[in-house]
């Protein structure tokens, strides 16, 4: 019955090698399928290159069907699984920072490490940039403590809130990725020209 | 909804390699497709209890039960109680006129009743604070362990022996007698700090006046005791 971490099937020591492998493995995955290149990344933004959604979303709706299909079998207790709180007003602010940080640097922070690891130069320079948003954030914490902690929701699930049950939200997310792959496509055939 | 994508673009993409075998020539949009989206649709159709494997199996939770595991001893609650430990939340699982008539520091009331009501559902389904239910003995608060445990949340505890047994040992400890072993000096030195730092110093005045003065030369080595048993 997993998870492993809190069944005690194996030790938090295990865990973190456990995640140490997984880690290069989804550094090696972000790499191999170009998201390095921060042309490539910021085509999501323009249309030419709609990768990162593809990725991501198809990683998503894989992890999300065989997190389903381990609990339907009974290996994978979802109620333990740990859910990260929402704090709504700091998931909006962040989300606009990260996204304009995301278009104007061409990086996402993973996938500024990942590039930093080929010896990119602009990463590095992200990654300088990274670490002084760090330390402003971490110093400058009492100023936006209440901000920060601002819209408190606990950890809430999305088919909890609309009402829905998590399989058929699930297969409606399934379908809207689908539905995203195909309009992303077009985009790309679309916007092509303008922008390689 | 998934039909539109299908005919579109499997025209499209693949028009350069036609020699090459059935499988690479699908796109891997529509390969996808046609795996996730049944699997999808049998998700959505397997009724939600079967999926949400919440509860915890009644043999575990026998485990539990016969290894004693879900009890807090009242000098642990006390001492994380005077180190002001944030990780300790105590609730009062008696009525709520009891709770107003007494109740320990930093305590909230959750009534039995209402254990189950989805108000109380983010203090007690966390992982991030140790709940301590008390109630007058330990029949109600280790009621409301049982039903939050067959809920399958974690970190619920109970007062060992209620808010009776807390009288007996933290607010109105028996003095040990001269024969007593170090530890039992040690408790009962702990336990009175405790109370006093807990502003019970009128239970303390009261009714131990006496106890003080047998003791006074085994006092430098209960103190170090007491400091090794704190730290």
């Amino acid at each position: 019955m997993g998870p492993l971490i809190v069944y005690d099937a194996i030790s938090s020591n295990t865990n973190l090698l456990l995640a140490f492998f997984i880690g290069i493995g989804f550094g090696f995955v972000l790499e191999q399928s170009g998201f390095s290149s921060s042309r490539k990344l910021a085509g999501m933004f323009y249309g030419y290159d709609t990768t990162v959604l593809k990725v991501f979303f198809t990683a998503a709706i894989v992890a999300m069907t065989g997190l389903l299909f381990f609990s339907l079998f009974g290996w994978m207790n979802l109620d333990v699984v740990y859910v990260n709180p929402t704090y709504l007003t700091s998931a909006i602010a962040g989300g606009v920072i990260m996204g304009a940080g995301f278009i104007l640097g061409g990086f996402c922070p993973g996938t500024s490490f990942c590039a930093a690891a080929i010896g990119k130069i602009d990463a590095f320079v992200f990654i300088g940039g990274l670490f002084i948003g760090i330390f402003i954030f971490t110093e400058g914490y009492p100023l936006w403590e209440g901000f920060h902690n601002a819209g408190f929701m606990g950890s809430p699930r999305v088919n909890e809130m609309i009402g829905l049950s998590q399989g058929v939200f699930a297969f409606l997310l399934i379908l809207a990725a689908f539905g995203m792959f195909w309009a992303g496509e077009w985009a790309e055939r679309k916007f092509a020209g303008n922008y390689r | 909804m998934s039909t539109p994508p299908v005919t579109h673009s499997g025209t499209n993409p693949v028009t350069g390699n036609q020699n090459i075998n059935v499988m690479q020539k699908i796109n891997p949009r529509i390969l996808l497709a046609i795996i996730l989206i049944p699997m999808g649709l049998i998700i959505a159709m397997v009724p939600e209890d079967t999926t949400g494997s919440r509860k915890v199996s009644t043999e575990q939770i026998l485990q539990e039960i016969s290894s004693g595991s879900q009890f807090v001893s009242p000098d642990e609650v006390a001492g994380m109680i005077v180190e002001n430990n944030p990780v300790l939340q105590l609730i009062d699982v008696r009525s709520s006129n009891e709770f107003e008539n007494f109740s320990l520091p930093g305590a909230v009331n959750i009534p039995l009743t209402d254990i189950l009501s989805a108000e109380w559902r983010d203090i007690l389904d966390q992982d991030v604070r140790i709940n301590v239910f008390y109630s007058n003995g330990s029949v109600h608060a280790n009621e409301a362990w049982l039903l939050t445990r067959q809920q399958g949340y974690r970190n619920n505890y109970v007062l060992q022996g209620g808010l009776n047994y807390w009288m007996e040992a933290i607010v109105n400890p028996d003095p040990p007698s001269n024969l007593s072993p170090d530890e039992e000096f040690a408790r009962y030195d702990f336990r009175r700090a405790v109370n006093s730092a807990l502003g019970g110093e009128t239970v303390e005045r009261t009714v131990e006046a006496p106890p003080p003065p047998p003791m006074p030369s085994i006092r430098p080595r209960e103190r170090a005791t007491v400091v090794q048993g704190g730290c």
